[in-house]
């Protein structure tokens, strides 16, 4: 059923490029990438892994195996028909429906068999204690062979090290699994493409700063955490070069992303990421456009194609989801600031202790630099529970008060 | 160092009490108790755990003694965003982030006992003895004694031989993270010397869970018909153990030693062995069938998303064992676990 899904997202969109060439646009190459990745999943010929989001899917790539971290199967699980039925059978199962709703629709989603069995399965520490626990359950489940890989608080070169010493491991586990080690070859290619989405990602949100945005609010949503999954690939390079050339182009043609851009807003942590009208509605009422979702940001420095280790490391430590709630604000105010926004949008994901926990401190922290935080309570996945009514009556009530509210950025 | 009395605040059965004895400090855990009126959620989210929305709100209403620092182990999201949260309600506390590895293979017990380092250097900065690895070895001796004696204590609350059995036992767990541990060690010392009570007829039970430190809780189990014949509990039994330093270790620096049989300890739900997935459910089945338990009762606290994760296969677990299962979802407090006194009482009935 899956495979089909995937089968018809990518033919489908390629037809529409086909009947209307004008019509291709970045974010529609960006989801023909997604489907592939979805096929291979699915096939019954590729060497599969589940892995946690902070894995260097760069190596897995390098070493031949189609990976993925859960939860984003659990996101384009939900959007399907069946997606409340997966919840349903977890909850069911005796999973609380306390639970991040990404977890409940992956085990669902195991329990009816609609999780391809991998060959073994990487878990980190981070983003989330929910999450590591998820990967023992489907390792316990599929029984297969597990490898853990503790991501350190801090960038201390001791938590570097030691990150970067079991990263070396996990590459020592994926060979031993596949019987072929890394071609140190394909992997200096992997990492220079790695390098290379990474200027051009760099380009992409720079361009995206600009006033107005040549982003609207769909462009580049989930686009930071899902781009790591195509890194090491010649494929994240493209992706990313489409959406630098369509910005570019929008900005010479005087397009932004919202046409009349009047208000400038931030996404905090996750996106509702079933079908809603909010973001339209956003875009249409009041001209707001989401120019920067948190996660979508260069954290890390280039990495060394010869001794990627260490680097990669420092990428996974220097993650916004993971570490202390200061480091995260920190990085927040400083987008706040760059992307010139007059509020942020917290959905406060049910279930998500380390996101939703530092709710309090993003706030009163923000409203220190004169940007106000709307927090919803939202389980972005589960959609058995969405009120839109009364989140849209909250967002009026916010974006009014903005609009009276000066921008902090405009002296 | 003179002042003994002088306390670190900690917060989580991980935490190497040893290493604050060392340097001269009193460990102090800062458990959940307390009827305070609900503000943390504000700050971190209603849907974080009870056992760290009640600390932070010991916290914010200054519930708590002085304290010379407070380490935190990052142990979960909850723990994680508690030392956050912390920081913004007092801020002029000493406190200090452990990381707390998930596994305990040697690349882990390294990095934990330069983590244990760190940890050394703060007490020292703030105001502790050096600690020397023969003041380490002295208190992880001081530590074991007082395991023995507590392992003790427990066995004969699992006989139904002490007078106020496991309410009794709580309150010392309780006195022995709070207090200095020769207080506890007089305490304990005086209970040997009392003679057994003769045992009723209780219907015998295994508990598990994450934290329940109100000693009420275990006179309303035994009120219902239970005893408590085995317990794994992360504000009980599995606070203090014996520590047992590999001999490798010991001609190591004195850290290593310490880290190993740290993450060595008997294990919560948020630890993992990797070439074992799911080695939690296997021991709640194994520890309750070897306490010959009738029944196994789980006390989860809401929100604790390692317990939350594996409950669904530790019930088929047990199922599969013939071990009948009673789930009771709590927030840590008396009121909570006196609504399910109903279900504890069928429970009990039951298996008679
Ligand atoms: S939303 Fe939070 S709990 Fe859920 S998968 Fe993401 S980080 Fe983990
Ligand atoms: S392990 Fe569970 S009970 Fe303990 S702090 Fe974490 S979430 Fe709370």
């Amino acid at each position: 059923m899956m495979l089909q899904y995937f089968e018809n997202l990518e033919s489908g969109i390629n037809n529409a490029i086909k009947e209307n060439p004008e019509s291709a646009s970045a974010r529609k190459r960006y989801t023909i990438e997604i489907a592939r990745l979805g096929k291979r999943l699915y096939s019954d010929t590729d060497r599969k892994a589940w892995a946690g989001a902070l894995v260097p899917f760069d190596l897995l790539n390098t070493m031949g195996v189609t990976s993925c971290y859960a939860e984003f199967m659990a996101s384009v699980l939900v959007s399907t028909d069946i997606g409340m039925e997966l919840l349903e059978n977890a909850e069911q199962t005796g999973y609380a429906s306390d639970t991040c709703g990404y977890h409940r629709a992956i085990i669902g989603a195991a329990h009816k068999c609609l999780m391809p069995i991998p060959e073994f399965l990487i878990s980190t520490t981070s983003p989330c204690t929910g999450g590591q626990a998820v990967l023992e359950n489907l390792a316990r489940l599929f029984k297969r062979d597990l490898f853990v890989i503790h991501i350190p608080q801090d960038e201390s070169d001791q938590s570097v090290n030691f990150l970067a010493d079991q990263i070396e491991d996990m590459v020592e586990f994926v060979a031993n699994h596949t019987g072929s080690p890394l071609d140190k070859n394909k992997q200096c290619k992997a990492i220079e493409n790695t390098n290379k989405a990474r200027e051009v990602m760099s380009d992409v949100y720079n361009l995206a700063k600009q006033v107005p945005s040549p982003a609207n609010g769909r462009d580049l949503s989930n686009f930071g955490i899902v781009m790591p999954l195509f890194f090491g690939t010649e494929a994240a390079v493209e992706i990313a070069q489409f959406y630098r050339d369509e910005f570019k182009s929008r900005i010479n043609a005087n397009n932004s992303g919202v046409p009349g851009e009047s208000l400038r807003l931030m996404w905090l942590q996750n996106r509702i990421q079933f079908k809603n009208t909010l973001v339209k509605m956003l875009e249409s009422e009041y001209k707001a456009a989401i120019v920067i979702d948190e996660l979508n940001d260069i954290t890390w420095d280039p990495i060394d194609p010869n001794d990627p280790y260490v680097g990669l490391a420092r990428r996974s430590i220097s993650s916004p989801l993971h570490g202390t709630a200061k480091r995260r604000i920190k990085h927040i105010i400083e987008l706040a600031e760059a992307y010139r926004i007059d509020g942020a949008i917290n959905p406060c994901h049910w279930g998500c202790r380390q996101g939703t926990g530092a709710r309090g401190l993003i706030d009163s922290s923000m409203k220190e630099i004169g940007v106000p935080v709307l927090n919803l309570e939202v389980d972005c996945v589960d959609r058995r529970n969405f009120a839109e009514g009364q989140l849209i009556t909250r967002i009026e009530a916010f974006m009014e008060m903005i609009e009276s509210h000066p921008s902090p950025w405009k002296k | 160092m003179e002042d003994k009395s002088k306390l670190i605040g900690f917060t989580c059965a991980y935490t190497p009490l040893a290493l604050i004895d060392a340097a001269g400090f009193v460990p102090y855990r800062i458990l959940p108790m307390g009827d305070w009126p609900d503000q943390a959620g504000q700050i971190l989210h209603e849907n974080l755990c009870p056992h760290i929305k009640r600390i932070l709100d010991r916290a914010m209403q200054d519930d708590i003694p002085d304290l010379s620092g407070i380490v935190f182990m990052n142990s979960c999201d909850a723990m994680r965003r508690l030392s956050d949260a912390w920081q913004k309600v007092r801020p002029n506390d000493n406190t200090v982030l452990i990381d707390l590895p998930i596994s305990k293979d040697d690349r882990s017990v390294s990095f934990f006992a330069d983590e244990l380092n760190r940890f050394a250097e703060r007490l020292s900065q703030w105001g502790g003895d050096d600690i020397r690895p023969e003041g380490v070895e002295n208190s992880i001796g001081r530590y074991n004694e007082l395991a023995i004696h507590l392992n003790e204590l427990k066995k004969r609350v699992n006989l139904g031989t002490l007078k106020d059995g496991s309410t009794r036992l709580q309150a010392i767990y309780n006195k022995a993270v709070t207090e200095p541990i020769e207080n506890v060690l007089e305490l304990i010392k005086q209970i040997a010397g009392e003679p057994d009570v003769i045992a009723d007829n209780a219907l015998p039970i295994y508990i598990f869970g994450n934290v329940l430190p109100d000693p009420e809780v275990f006179t309303l189990f035994e009120s219902c018909g239970a005893r408590i014949v085995g317990e794994d509990l992360c504000t009980g039994s599995r606070m203090i153990n014996v520590i047992e330093i590999e001999n490798n270790d010991k001609s190591l620096d004195g850290f290593k030693g310490l880290a190993r049989a740290t993450l060595s300890r008997p294990a919560c739900a948020r630890t993992i062995d990797p070439s074992n997935p799911g080695k939690m459910i296997h021991d709640v089945v194994e520890k309750a069938k070897a306490s010959n338990a009738r029944g196994v009762i789980g006390h989860i606290i809401k929100f604790c998303d390692p317990y939350l994760a594996r409950l669904p296969s530790v019930r088929e677990a047990l199922k599969k064992e013939g071990l009948s299962f009673l789930l009771l979802e709590g927030d840590c407090t008396m009121r909570s676990i006196g609504q399910h006194k109903t279900r504890i009482e069928a429970f009990i009935e039951m298996l008679r």
